[in-house]
């Protein structure tokens, strides 16, 4: 039995050293709060950073063990992703926060495998960014926001990044950063989290199958953190929807539902229901293990939870730990 | 097997006769450009855009007949709530509007039940015109939206609506109203995804809204229904749940687990999907379920009920229960 980790992130080494006393990494700095917690300052915008996310790759690899965790496929942190600054500044930081992921799989090679992050403001620098990760570094793919400064995945700017995508095997794992789409409604509770991590994910799976995205690029491996949201459940009005839709209106040939099979999705709905029905209507072969490590969002004991499932066989267990990742990524 | 739909759009005659008449209708704008409708005063267009709401209680009836529905809980078609008019205006027009609405009931007490509409915006008005609707005009209860302009439900200031709604035995029919509310539209309107998405996602935010603002914790008596199935509330209650479990500003109001307090709703079965439906009911209960056609914006195959009797998943005692006996109990139709 192995267990591979689709959804666990990277605060970098670099970006810790090189804010260490007051210090600047590009522009991004650190503070501490009244209870010396650690906190991103990124312009206007606050982060809170857990203590795990401090930890160098030997202390994350130490937590792992105790996880029952082989494999790290490590994503950066969603709050690097920049896309609100100078590209100039997404280009760097990208870089190093790829370099960085690059040397933890050179040193653990059976323990770590790469994300990138990308510059999406910039396409073209985005593409020549997951060219060169792909290609020199060994990446499996990329994590990208649901949004690029206000703007979804299916604009046509955004076309031969999918393409680079489709034609380098990379596989894109969609994870929110900064606001979702509750924030401007309400911020208590920790709603814009609970429940607006879940309605990012759905806009984006409607997005790319309502904008042609999927038809575009037939061989685009995308995945989406928190289990898809909404999407499996509230696919029927989707469908409804599409079925009312003229023929001009309509960009996919077939109704929302039949795409479901089309994406993959990771594990952490936290309910067996919900994860059960996930597998039966998005098919077992779609479902990777993801925790969200180091995050409070996190299950405490996640691969136990995906053991003690009753309603899974052991077949739908080990396809969700590591077979259906060992497959896709070679892993 | 008999068949009551929670979830039934009304239009007043006095909007039909404005637009017909080419008249303005309390603070909304008639125009005849693209098609005949009003602007609302922060330039949304409402238009009636199904002939259906321009039945005759007779032709409705012989609609409901067609498919089998029994009986609607009739509340106004929720473009016409009224919100962000001053309040004078909207308290004016629900008195209208609800003592139409007691006025069909009266008319066809065997085919509709109704719930009223409420200035919200001014609470004491509101509750006046509650007490109004349910001591003297017979009605059910009320239909609320999913926010009052910039505000949520949690606001401490509409507690004590919900507390008069509670001590009223009145029922509350939460439904998002389309053209005002979708926060999903601040993202994107393209593909129709504010309505196949934003909406639910709105039903979604009551639920949690209603769970997290301690309402449900203060008013264990409230009967209140959202609408849509209360949209992926339930499938994504495992992540509230958690949510409340790290951090303690989601512990400010209540000190159970949210998804302890799911049963205390009801939801209309309006899933889109029979898994979808079965998850439902495998959450809240069967008891917690009821029929909400959303007539007339959706073609039913055959029907509401006809969908329902059809559902291979669905005991019979379970298909009973959503199609009248639990709104049978609970409102006394």
């Amino acid at each position: 039995m192995r267990a591979i980790d689709v959804h666990a992130h990277l605060t970098p080494q670099c970006f810790w050293q090189a804010t260490r006393d007051g210090g600047s990494w590009h522009g991004l700095r650190r503070e501490q709060d009244a209870r010396g917690r650690e906190v991103l300052v990124s312009g206007d915008e606050r982060g809170q950073l857990p203590p795990r996310a401090s930890w160098t790759p030997e202390q994350r690899l130490a937590d792992m063990d105790s996880l029952g965790v082989d494999i790290h496929v490590v994503s950066p942190y969603a709050g690097f992703y920049n896309y609100h600054l100078d590209a100039a500044v997404a280009v760097v930081t990208s870089r190093e926060s790829n370099d960085e992921i690059a040397g933890m799989i050179q040193s653990w090679p059976d323990r770590f495998a790469g994300l990138a992050t990308l510059p999406m403001q910039d396409v073209d620098a985005t593409v020549a960014e997951l060219e060169r990760v792909m290609v020199n570094l060994g990446f499996k793919g990329a994590m990208i926001d649901d949004k690029v400064n206000g703007k979804l995945l299916d604009e046509p700017e955004f076309l031969p990044f999918w393409k680079a995508a489709e034609q380098l095997g990379a596989l894109i794992l969609f994870h929110q950063g900064g606001d979702t789409v509750v924030s401007p409604r309400i911020r208590r509770y920790h709603l814009p989290n609970s429940i607006g991590n879940l309605a990012d994910r759905t806009l984006t799976f409607a997005s790319l199958v309502f904008g042609g995205v999927m038809d575009a690029c037939p061989d685009l491996k995308v995945c989406f953190s928190h289990g898809g949201g909404y999407a499996c459940y509230g696919v029927g009005r989707m469908d409804r929807n599409w079925r009312s839709m003229s023929a001009e209106e309509r960009r996919n040939p077939e109704a929302p539902s039949a795409y479901l099979k089309r994406f993959y999705y990771d594990s952490i709905v936290y309910t067996e229901a919900a994860l059960r029905f996930l597998i039966d209507t998005a098919g077992i072969d779609r479902v990777f293990f993801g925790t969200d490590w180091p995050y409070d969002m996190a299950q405490d004991w996640p691969v136990s939870w995906v053991l003690s499932l009753e309603s899974l066989t052991q077949d739908e267990k080990e396809a969700i730990l590591w077979k259906n990742m060992e497959r896709l990524l070679d892993l | 097997m008999r068949k009551i739909d929670v979830h039934s759009h009304y239009i007043p005659r006095s909007v039909i006769q404005a637009q017909d008449q080419e008249q303005d209708w309390y603070g909304l704008t008639y125009s005849a450009a693209p098609s005949p409708g009003f602007d609302d005063p922060s330039g949304r267009r409402v238009a009636i855009n199904s002939p259906k709401l321009r039945f005759t209680p007779e032709e409705r009836i012989a609609d409901m007949d067609a498919s089998g529905t029994d009986i609607q809980l009739v509340s106004i078609h929720t473009p016409y709530f009224g919100y962000s008019w001053d309040p004078a205006q909207t308290t004016q027009m629900a008195r209208e509007v609800n003592d139409e609405i007691s006025a069909l009931v009266r008319q066809h007490p065997d085919k509709f039940a109704g719930m009223a509409a409420l200035p919200v915006q001014d609470v004491d008005a509101a509750i006046e015109e509650l007490e109004r609707a349910v001591n003297t005009l017979g009605l059910k209860g009320a239909e609320l939206d999913a926010a009052i302009n910039d505000e949520n439900w949690d606001e401490p200031r509409f507690l004590p609506l919900f507390k008069a709604a509670e001590s009223l035995d009145a029922f509350l029919f939460f439904h998002p109203q389309p053209q005002d509310n979708i926060v999903a539209t601040a993202r994107t309107r393209k593909y129709s995804m504010p309505n196949s998405i934003g909406v639910p996602l709105e039903d979604a935010m009551i639920v949690a809204t209603l769970i997290f603002g301690g309402i449900l914790e203060e008013c264990p008596n409230l009967k209140a229904c959202v609408a849509h199935g209360g949209g992926p509330a339930c499938f994504g209650m495992g992540r509230l749940d958690h949510g409340w479990m790290v951090r303690s500003e989601a512990r400010v109001n209540i000190q159970r687990p949210p998804s302890s307090y799911q049963k205390q709703l009801y939801y209309d079965f309006l899933t889109n999907s029979e898994p979808a439906l079965r998850f439902l009911i495998d959450s809240v209960g069967a008891d917690r379920v009821v029929i909400g056609s959303d007539w007339p914006f959706v073609e039913w195959n055959p029907s509401p009920g006809g969908w329902l009797e059809g559902l291979q998943s669905l005991s019979q005692d379970e298909k009973e229960k959503i199609a009248y006996r639990n709104l049978e109990q609970l409102l006394g139709i």
